[in-house]
Formats: C-alpha cells, sequence, structure tokens
C-alpha cells in the first residue's frame, strides 16, 4: 500500500468547514478507489453522495471517518489533520487516541447496523455514554432513553437487537451515534440493507434531524431523500466526483454522460 | 469397585482435590494468559503476532508429558527450585492457554468487524472495545469448545502423576499395588473423573441456555 504523502496542501483549511478533505486517493492493492477528491462540508448541510456501486462513494465516506486510512491528500475535522501528522517532515500515522478526539465531532451509522448483539437497545446506546464520557448508569440511562424517545423507541429500550426489526435497528444505531452528541452524522447507506417498507421509518429520522440542522453526509440510493433533503449531491462514478451541485440542477439537468446514464437507469428500473 | 470406593475414599477424596486444585488454577490461569494470547495473535502488527504464534505452535505441538518433564527437569537447572505441585499447575497452564488462545482467536474471528468500528466510532478505546464488545460476546461463541478443553485439561492432569503429585491417578495406582485390585481401582478412579466432567458439562450446558439471549449477530 502506498504510504501517505506529505501533507497537500501544508495549511489547514481556511473556511468554516466541519469536515474538509484535500486531493485524498485511495487504493486497494493494485485498485485505485479513490483519486483526488476534494470535499468540504459547511455547518447544518447536508450532502448526499450518490453513484452506481463500486464508484467509491462508501470508501470517500470510511476515508473521511478514518475507518479507511486514506493513501494521500487530507482529511481535517474541525480544522485538525485526521489520522497523520508531520513529524520531522514526514507524514506517519497518529495514535488511536489521537484519531477518536479528531474524529470526536462525527457520528456514524452503518449499512448494516451494527448494533452489540449481548447488549439492549438502550445499552447500544449507553454504553459509550458511561465508557466515554464517564456517566454514571443512571445519568446514562436518562440520556439513553431521551435518544431512543428522539428516534421513536423508547418502549423497545430493553429489548437485544436480535428482536427488533431493521428499521428499529437502524433507528437505535442512529440514537447510538446521536448520544455522543456530534456535529456532524455520516450515513453510509443507512436504508439500503431495510425491507422497502421500513426504510421510511429511518428516512424519516434522518429529514427530522436535517430539519434539525445536523450538519449529514448520507451516501445513499435514495434519490427522493437526496431530491428533497440535501443541499448537495455528489455524484460519484469509479472513484471521482463526477458532478455535484444543488439536487435540483444535479436531477434535473446533468451534464456529463455518465449521470445522465445513471439517472435514466435509475428512473427505467423504478417506473417498471 | 464399589468395595474399593467404601474402603478408601478419603484417599480418593484427597486424590480428587488435588486434580480439581491442580486443574482449576490451570484453567483459570490459561484463560487470562489464554485471552492476551489470543489479542495477540489477532494484532495488526507482526511483533507482537509473531512470537504468540511461536508461543501456541510449541506448546499445541509438543506431548503435554514432555511438557511437564522439560518444566520439572528445566526450572531447578536455571536456579529455580519448584514444589511438583507448582510444577504441575504451571506446565497444564502454560499447555491449556496455547490451546484456549486458539479456541479465544476463533471466536474474535467470528465478531463483525463493523461492531468494532461502531465502538471505535463512538470513541470507546480499542481496550475497551476488547473488554465490553468483544469478549462477552466470544465467552458466549466458545462456551462449548471451552468446556471441551476445561475437560480435557482435567483428564490430562492425570498425567502430572509422573512428577509425583499425589493426585487421584496417582492415589488410584498406590490403592491398587496395595489392595492388588487394579481393575476395581481404576474403574473407581473413572467413575470420580466421570462424575466431575458430567459436573462440568452440566454446568456448561446450564451456562450456555442461560446465555442465548442476544447474541444474534446482525
Amino acid at each position: 500500500m502506498p504510504m501517505a504523502d506529505t501533507l497537500s496542501p501544508s495549511s489547514p483549511p481556511r473556511q468554516k468547514s466541519i469536515v474538509e478533505a484535500h486531493g485524498i486517493s485511495k487504493q486497494f492493492g493494485d485498485l485505485e478507489v479513490l483519486t483526488d477528491i476534494d470535499f468540504s462540508l459547511a455547518p447544518s448541510e447536508v450532502v448526499c453522495v450518490i453513484g452506481p456501486s463500486g464508484s467509491g462513494k462508501s470508501t470517500l465516506l470510511r476515508c473521511l471517518a478514518f475507518l479507511e486510512p486514506y493513501d494521500h491528500g487530507s482529511v481535517y475535522i474541525d480544522g485538525q489533520l485526521l489520522g497523520y501528522e508531520d513529524r520531522n517532515g514526514k507524514r506517519v500515522r497518529t495514535s488511536e487516541k489521537r484519531v477518536d478526539d479528531v474524529r470526536a465531532p462525527v457520528g456514524m451509522v452503518f449499512q448494516h447496523f451494527h448494533l452489540w448483539p449481548h447488549r439492549t437497545a438502550l445499552e447500544n446506546v449507553t454504553e459509550a455514554l458511561r465508557l466515554v464520557n464517564g456517566l454514571s448508569r443512571q445519568e446514562a440511562d436518562t440520556e439513553g432513553m431521551a435518544m431512543l424517545e428522539q428516534v421513536g423507541l423508547s418502549d423497545r429500550a430493553g429489548h437485544f437487537p436480535e428482536s427488533l426489526s431493521g428499521g428499529q435497528k437502524q433507528r437505535v444505531a442512529i440514537a447510538r451515534a446521536l448520544a455522543m452528541k456530534p456535529r456532524v452524522m455520516f450515513f453510509d447507506e443507512p436504508t439500503s440493507a431495510l425491507d422497502p417498507e421500513l426504510v421510511g421509518e429511518v428516512l424519516d429520522v434522518m429529514k427530522k434531524l436535517a430539519a434539525d440542522g445536523m450538519t449529514m453526509v448520507i451516501v445513499t440510493h435514495e434519490m427522493g431523500f437526496a431530491a428533497n433533503v440535501a443541499n448537495r449531491v455528489i455524484f460519484m462514478d469509479q472513484g471521482r466526483v463526477v458532478e455535484s451541485g444543488p439536487p435540483a440542477t444535479l436531477f434535473r439537468q446533468p451534464k456529463s454522460e455518465r449521470l445522465q446514464q445513471f439517472l435514466n437507469t435509475w428512473r427505467e428500473r423504478n417506473i417498471d | 469397585m464399589l468395595e474399593i470406593l467404601l474402603n478408601h475414599y478419603p484417599v480418593l477424596l484427597e486424590g480428587l482435590a488435588t486434580t480439581l486444585v491442580v486443574s482449576l488454577s490451570a484453567i483459570a490461569l490459561g484463560l487470562v494468559l489464554g485471552v492476551l494470547l489470543a489479542f495477540g495473535l489477532t494484532s495488526r502488527h507482526g511483533l507482537v503476532r509473531w512470537p504468540c504464534g511461536l508461543y501456541r505452535s510449541f506448546w499445541r505441538g509438543t506431548p503435554i508429558l514432555l511438557q511437564l518433564l522439560l518444566v520439572y527437569y528445566l526450572l531447578p537447572e536455571v536456579g529455580i527450585e519448584i514444589a511438583p505441585i507448582s510444577a504441575a499447575i504451571l506446565t497444564l497452564t502454560l499447555n491449556t492457554a496455547a490451546f484456549q488462545s486458539e479456541i479465544f482467536r476463533s471466536g474474535i474471528s467470528h465478531i463483525p468487524a463493523g461492531q468494532i468500528e461502531a465502538a471505535r466510532m463512538a470513541g470507546i478505546s480499542s481496550w475497551q472495545t476488547r473488554r465490553r464488545i468483544i469478549m462477552p460476546q466470544v465467552f458466549r461463541l466458545t462456551l462449548p469448545p471451552l468446556t471441551n478443553e476445561i475437560i480435557t485439561i482435567l483428564k490430562n492432569s492425570s498425567l502430572i502423576s509422573v512428577i509425583a503429585v499425589t493426585e487421584l491417578m496417582r492415589v488410584s495406582e498406590q490403592i491398587a499395588s496395595r489392595t492388588f485390585q487394579p481393575l476395581e481401582t481404576y474403574l473407581a478412579a473413572a467413575l470420580l473423573y466421570l462424575a466431575v466432567n458430567l459436573v462440568l458439562a452440566l454446568l456448561s450446558a446450564h451456562l450456555e441456555r442461560r446465555m442465548t439471549g442476544g447474541l444474534a449477530t446482525d
């Protein structure tokens, strides 16, 4: 795997972005999955990332969270470089603790929920409150119940994940991420693993979050949701950003042939 | 056989007590060492993984009788005087740790990576993730093979009679040579081993039933 190069650009971002990425690239073996991506996210902005399978959109999100270390370029969270530091002019990986500290403002929701199956819904939400924030069980339970209330699941607090529906699991996962009071939420295809009739309940929670001003990056196949909720849509293909802009422009007047093709395929499939 | 049990039960029970003390101490100490080794075996760093793998290969790949004799004779050579019972506990600990580490390593590899990523994204440290997220699930997942290992150690403890620890096997040998009733004596000893292992197996099955809630992976 190629080593991350020197900082480029060498200075932290100047504008008030919560998340900013410059020229990030990522390779898996010989396969280049991300090529020279620039990205920025302003407070309260909702950005949807769309694109065909294998276009690199999930990898982009994972690199922005440093769940996948990017090979080249820089990611800044609140102006702090994520995952690397400059030591004697050479870029080296930072400690896990430093990664945790820099990405503390970020909460993440995964396609397959990844709830902890040996913990109840409430315990899934309170685990980090107790371990990371040092809350007592009682304080954490009060906070956790408020989070479950927010996603409409306070009546499922004592249930283990195995007895929850997919939509409920995902809502618990959202509550778990929200409990840590993130300033930005990353969603990695949050509805892709759900039965169609369960998608709505998760999207409703996300819409409410957006309406409350939460800054969000959402990798999704839900074009309707992107059109209605996003401030900006990014279309990716083959590891590159092909087009980005307000959803109205992007969906109605796609400039690139690739996006037109992608939207046509999507329309055909949805009309069928 | 009943006669042997009735006439010699105080020494047989004394032998059984030694068997239990040695085995259960080794199992408990081996569990701690086994968990640490499993973390080593699943480490991202080759420098940690490699020596742990070497340790596991040695203790899994050589006969336990040989290990017992090596520990018993090697330690005095390097100036460490050790009582036979301590040498027995040490050997069984080092042996079971290798087997338990492999059981735990396999259990750890069954925990979906996403669960660990979710913990890391919540700011939970990797040590806390191991302690609170991974290991509670691993103990549940590995209870059946772990029970097998506990039973194996209990049975293998019969080998420690070669370094003059008077556990159940050695006591039986002594009774057999005194009474000239080897068959009856060894049947009585077998019954005692069987009884203890049955209790362990029942305990494990009970635990397994109690811990079924909340194990399905998502």
